[in-house]
């Protein structure tokens, strides 16, 4: 199915169906269902060991399920091989640790997917980069290698990364969890910008502001569940579950 | 690099040095520079007495033809040793990636196959190709009865030293590297194998020292290599003492010749990984 024609269906771009997954004993995902639309931006909260970082990498399969289906724009998720790369790099996926690559430029970490995955020639690859680089702010930074960077400019630098496979979805696995903390708002904002720019969106993240300003809706996980989800300010000012009105209680600020 | 400043090993592993220690290492240095000029005198003294001092254990290395024939056995060495630890790095990185593959019997193959080089004495390797290929009427050129064995020895640490070298690379970047598209190959080749490659430049260069003082055992298979050149020199000029302290100075340089110019090598590949 082309991407018009699913846009036109209205096929939901990510949809989980019943996932179920477990550790061993521990039952990290329990019949975790949740479905997001194209420019829509969902963002996970919840206490930590929540599954809401799993449930964000079992989506472009770092993590398998043990059961239940997911979907990308309405077909399944191949279980491997070149079907599963190509779906991966149809979806952004940024990291909490940035794992940009460490023995490379920052220009080449962005335009080692677009060369080797899509096949563009080095010229278009490195112009394009450049325009990525400039727009979250590092392109002075471009020829130097990830560890002379700050955390904020390597997390801009990986978002950088997965906008140059130009994505039809983006993932963020709590990106401003290791962080300095004035490095965050560098961060969040370029993913303000993205949500601007109509980017389909899940964010796991501890940002309750950012959460309440960006988000079309929160959804709020506990023990592998969720528990409940809502728009922002529905969420944020009536939480109808214990267990959130405990989670907000407890992250509220001093 | 503002962002990383290099640590050297001491700093990072001991904390700095009290008043009362650094008197302590003084006198310790001070002691230990006694005992070793003491040892030394001993030597000089006992080759005294024994006559290894004698010109005629020395006048040999005034003649042209000695050094040209040492000269000859160092290259046989050289050649050897390259030769030797080219088939291992290749060999090694093989049978790494053998072993990791994810493909069950290849990977049983491979870890068997590396632990028994691994684990043989590189000495009975040679004999195994001294013998065996003869007695199967093949006849190899004692070059390659000592290149192949050296090289098959090594190869088997080498795997187990690029295996470490993989393990060690963060399991984030291949998740980064899967990710954006790479297939499993392409991360391998393109994100893990180089990262792992530099995090262990200095044990390939231990095994390529290694390498150089395997081939010694050239005596075995009559291979003309420093060594065995010297022990034809030692019975032709009863020599043997001052032969073996010549030599041994030799191996020593050459030894010491590989680690100036890997580090040389690893500085030239780029950046260094820092964390």
């Amino acid at each position: 199915m082309s991407q018009e024609q699913a846009a036109e269906k209205n096929v939901p771009v990510i949809e989980l169906r019943h996932v179920d997954k477990h550790y061993g004993d521990l039952h990290v995902l329990r019949d975790v269902s949740l479905s997001v639309a194209r420019g829509e931006v969902v963002v996970i909260i919840g206490p930590s060991g929540s599954g809401k970082s799993t449930l964000c990498r079992t989506i472009n399969r770092l993590e398998t399920i043990d059961s239940g289906e997911i979907l990308i724009e309405g077909e399944p998720l191949p279980q491997e091989g070149r079907e599963l790369a190509r779906m991966r790099s149809e979806l952004g996926m940024v990291f909490q640790q940035f794992n940009l690559f460490a023995h490379m430029s920052i220009l080449d970490n962005v335009t080692l997917g677009p060369r080797e995955v899509l096949g563009q020639p080095k010229e278009e690859a490195e112009k394009y980069a450049l325009e990525l680089l400039a727009r979250v702010g590092v392109a002075e930074q471009a020829h130097k290698v990830p560890a002379q960077l700050s955390g904020g400019q390597q997390q801009r630098a990986a978002i950088a990364r997965s906008l140059a496979m130009r994505p039809k979805a983006m993932l963020f696995d709590e990106p401003t969890s290791a962080l300095d903390p004035e490095m965050i708002n560098e961060v969040l904002d370029v993913m303000v910008e993205l949500v601007r720019g109509g980017m389909t969106m899940i964010v796991v993240t501890h940002e309750m502001g950012f959460a309440r300003r960006v988000a079309d809706r929160v959804v709020f996980m506990a023990d592998g569940q969720i528990v409940e989800e809502g728009a922002p300010d529905d969420f944020f000012d009536h939480p109808r579950s214990q267990r959130a009105r405990d989670f907000l209680d407890s992250i509220k600020g001093h | 690099m503002s962002a990383a400043r290099t640590l050297s090993m001491r700093d990072a592993l001991y904390e700095a040095p009290g008043p009362r220690t650094r008197r302590r290492v003084r006198i310790g240095t001070a002691v230990s520079a006694v005992v070793v000029l003491l040892a030394i005198a001993a030597v000089v003294r006992q080759f005294w007495v024994t006559g290894q001092l004698a010109p005629r254990y020395w006048s040999l290395f005034l003649q042209w033809t000695t050094w040209r024939f040492l000269g000859q056995g160092l290259l046989g060495t050289v050649a050897v040793a390259l030769t030797a630890g080219a088939i291992a790095l290749v060999l090694g990185l093989v049978l790494m990636l053998g072993r990791t593959s994810g493909v069950r019997p290849l990977a049983a193959l491979c870890r068997v196959v590396t632990d028994f080089f691994r684990g043989v004495p590189s000495l009975l390797l040679i004999y195994f190709f001294f013998f065996v290929p003869a007695q199967l009427g093949l006849k190899l050129p004692s070059f390659w009865m000592l290149t192949l064995p050296v090289a098959l020895a090594a190869s088997g640490v080498l795997a187990e030293v690029f295996r470490a070298g993989v393990n060690a690379v963060p399991r984030g970047q291949v998740e980064a590297a899967l990710s954006i598209g790479l297939s499993r190959g392409k991360t391998m080749r393109k994100i893990v194998l180089p990262q792992a490659v530099r995090y262990v430049i200095p044990s390939l260069i231990a095994q390529l020292v290694v390498v150089v003082k395997d081939t010694t055992v050239a005596y075995v298979v009559s291979y003309p290599d420093l060594m065995q050149n010297a022990r034809v020199l030692i019975t032709s000029y009863d020599a043997l003492v001052s032969l073996y302290l010549v030599i041994a100075v030799i191996y020593i340089l050459i030894n010491y010749a590989i680690n100036k110019a890997s580090v040389a090598v690893a500085n030239r590949t780029g950046v260094k990984i820092v964390r």
